[in-house]
């Protein structure tokens, strides 16, 4: 394993990460990418933590939310309590009281959860996610109910340093540095003892009873420290949409965290990061395209598991061995001759989703007959059968290329892992 | 002279209505190799989830170096220095030969629960796993995932992480089952070699193992012990043979 946290490449790997994020606004000025990069960052803290617990410790969690909620009320009911007495350096520190909170919520929830692990763990998680998230419907007074509670991350009359997190831009800069220090401080801690004895927990927890360890300690420390890192990613979104809901805790923003974990790849410390990249992406982008986005989430999501259970992390990580075994280049033709047909089956697919899609959704008006609808930037008669045998006929195609394709793509796959492994050995 | 490592006075355990242990007394004497040999379902293995705390007793009494340990959870008894192996591997299967001896030592050094050092500058942690790693011969391995040793490796590596404790008592289930002939003579060395100045406790079915490696051996049929005494007497012990063996007298010999 990696000798030193601060050894030369890392260190060059870490502070290229951190300029690279830095620099990212200077290039890319649209006040879109800036709030997409915003939840990016948000998103990878949050995901961050949770992999803290799936991934490293072997916990499936289904009401991670629950933390990330809290730490974001916190920190807006701070916010607006402190108001205008504070000033911009309070407002970038205030975050941390939303760790703090996931933290306290960490250590009352995470005594109860943390007896047992395994299935019996999810479902405690799944009751007291929706035990927080019915409270936070009784409580309007500190949930703000349905409209939520909003703030103003300005305040003070004088900027620190020239920043008074106003402008977007300077709001992500703010997240940046504070998901930098989340990301740094969580990679540490898997350099740890508390951190490799998550590991062995995970791997077997009663070997780890038999080296000394009570397994309960070590899944409940886990849960306090994963706590904090969701607060304070709850605390960044608070500052950062200026509005908490009580969406932030429920039931579909920990299944949204989970969903962003696997697909990375939860065992990679990075993987929840190329998750929170890949889901917020698909999220906005597509979600700003078409209505349908969740239908096309779910079925990437579904593909990812049978084809690459280990998330987009693991698929990175076997194609870095295959180039360090100079393997790679005997891929790579069938990488490019697979493309072309995949493009054509997902081409039909698209096709036929958004034609279902407006078929259903209503969106068509009329529905049906004379009446053209807007698909895919095309006026097309959803009544008439043309544009569904199109569609049909493209993803017939495709799926046929795909197969016979994919297929040779296949043997060419397991033929060049075995090389791989077969050397190894 | 001190409590003995162990003393056990008639414990007894029942799953439901069946009595596995039905009253054993025994002591282990300090620093000497007792083997514990039976037919299968005597309860042999039952016995050491019991005194290691996996399995809660039914009834009776076990004291570690003179404490009583009844009720202790496994982690408890194994701060207090004994340390077990498991007749079926037990090992961290995704980590490292070497960090799966490092997470062994840990707790011993004083770690506990330790989030602010940094693995890498525990040189105490990593000389130590990396001593037992030699001791177990895996210094090549030390980078490989457990879960993919060979089973002589994986077996190994078990004993390797009962004793990088430095636990004083070590019980071991069936170290060498399903070893190979030159596998098994590897091992009974390398158990030799670790045992040294230790109590040493092993459930064993390789007799020559067991006759070549322990200073007294326990017989135990049906949950009681029938005799605990010398190799050269046990050998010799008429209801050994007739309840162990039947009436075949070849004990010594048998290589299971």
């Amino acid at each position: 394993m990696s000798p030193a946290i601060l050894n030369r490449g890392r260190l060059a790997v870490w502070g290229g990460c951190l300029a690279l994020a830095l620099a990212l606004p200077l290039v890319l000025k649209s006040g879109f990418i800036i709030s997409l990069l915003c939840q990016i960052g948000i998103m990878a803290v949050f995901s961050l933590s949770y992999n803290m617990l799936l991934g490293q410790t072997g916990l499936l969690s289904f009401g991670h939310a629950v933390y990330y909620g809290l730490g974001a009320f916190a920190t807006m009911h701070l916010l607006n309590a402190i108001g205008k007495g504070g000033g911009p350096l309070t407002t970038a520190l205030l975050p941390l009281a939303g760790g703090l909170a996931g933290m306290v919520a960490g250590v009352v929830l995470g005594y109860v959860t943390t007896r047992k692990a395994g299935t019996t763990f999810a479902m405690i998680t799944l009751g007291i996610g929706e035990l927080v998230a019915a409270c936070s419907l009784m409580f309007p007074a500190v949930f703000g109910g349905e409209g939520g509670v909003s703030g103003n991350r300005v305040v003070g009359k004088e900027a620190f340093l020239g920043f008074t997190w106003g402008p977007q831009v300077e709001m992500y800069g703010l997240i940046v540095l504070w998901a930098f220090a989340c990301t740094v401080a969580m990679f540490a801690l898997t350099q740890t003892p508390l951190g490799r004895m998550a590991n062995a927990v995970r791997d077997n927890p009663e070997r780890a009873e038999f080296v000394g360890y009570d397994t309960e300690r070590v899944r409940f420390l886990m849960v306090i420290l994963s706590g904090f890192f969701a607060g304070i990613a709850g605390g960044l979104s608070a500052l950062n949409y200026e509005i908490v809901t009580a969406e932030t805790l429920n039931a579909h923003t920990s299944g949204i965290v989970l969903l962003i974990a696997f697909v990375g790849g939860i065992g990679f410390f990075y993987g929840p990061i190329i998750g929170a990249i890949l889901v917020t992406v698909m999220q906005i982008v597509i979600g700003g395209m078409t209505h349908a986005w969740l239908l096309y989430f779910g079925l990437f999501f579904l593909f990812m598991v049978l084809v690459a259970p280990g998330g987009i992390a693991s698929l990175i990580a076997v194609q870095r061995n295959l180039w360090q075994a100079g393997l790679l280049g005997r891929m790579l033709p069938h990488y490019l001759a697979v493309t072309p047909p995949v493009l054509v089956l997902l081409t039909g697919l698209v096709g036929l989703i958004e034609l279902g899609y407006a078929l259903l959704s209503g969106d068509a008006g009329v529905g049906a007959g004379d009446t053209a609808t807007r698909v895919l930037g095309m006026q097309l008669h959803l009544g008439a059968p043309g544009p569904w045998l199109t569609a049909l006929a493209i993803t017939g195609i495709g799926l046929i290329l795909t197969r016979w394709i994919g297929g040779r793509l296949g043997v060419a796959w397991n033929a060049t892992l075995a090389t791989l492994y077969g050397d190894k050995a | 002279m001190s409590a003995p490592a162990i003393r056990i006075k008639d414990l007894k355990k029942n799953f439901g209505a069946s009595e596995i242990i039905r009253g054993v007394d025994l002591d282990i004497r300090r620093g000497e190799r007792h083997a514990i040999i039976g037919p299968n379902g005597a309860g042999k293995s039952t016995l050491f989830h019991l005194i290691s705390a996996r399995l809660p007793i039914t009834s009776g009494a076990i004291e570690l170096k003179g404490e009583n340990v009844v009720g202790l959870k496994p982690f408890e008894i194994n701060r207090k220095g004994l340390s077990r192996s498991f007749q079926i591997t037990n090992i961290f299967h995704n980590l490292s030969v070497f960090e799966n001896l490092r997470c062994a030592v840990l707790w011993s050094l004083g770690y506990r629960y330790s989030f602010w050092q940094r693995l890498a500058s525990l040189k105490d942690a990593r000389l130590r796993a990396e001593q037992v790693m030699e001791d177990i011969g895996l210094d090549k391995r030390r980078d490989t995932p457990a879960g993919i040793l060979s089973y002589a490796e994986q077996r190994a590596l078990e004993i390797g992480i009962t004793i990088a404790s430095g636990a004083d008592v070590i019980l071991l289930d069936e170290p060498t089952a399903g070893m190979s002939h030159s596998e098994t003579d590897d091992a009974v060395e390398l158990i030799r070699r670790v045992s040294e100045g230790k109590t040493l406790v092993m459930v064993e079915h390789d007799m020559g193992v067991v006759f070549g490696l322990a200073d007294r051996i326990s017989v135990l049929v049906y949950g009681q012990i029938i005799a605990t005494d010398t190799p050269a007497a046990i050998r010799c012990n008429a209801a050994v043979q007739e309840a162990y063996l039947g009436t075949s007298p070849h004990l010594g010999n048998e290589h299971d």
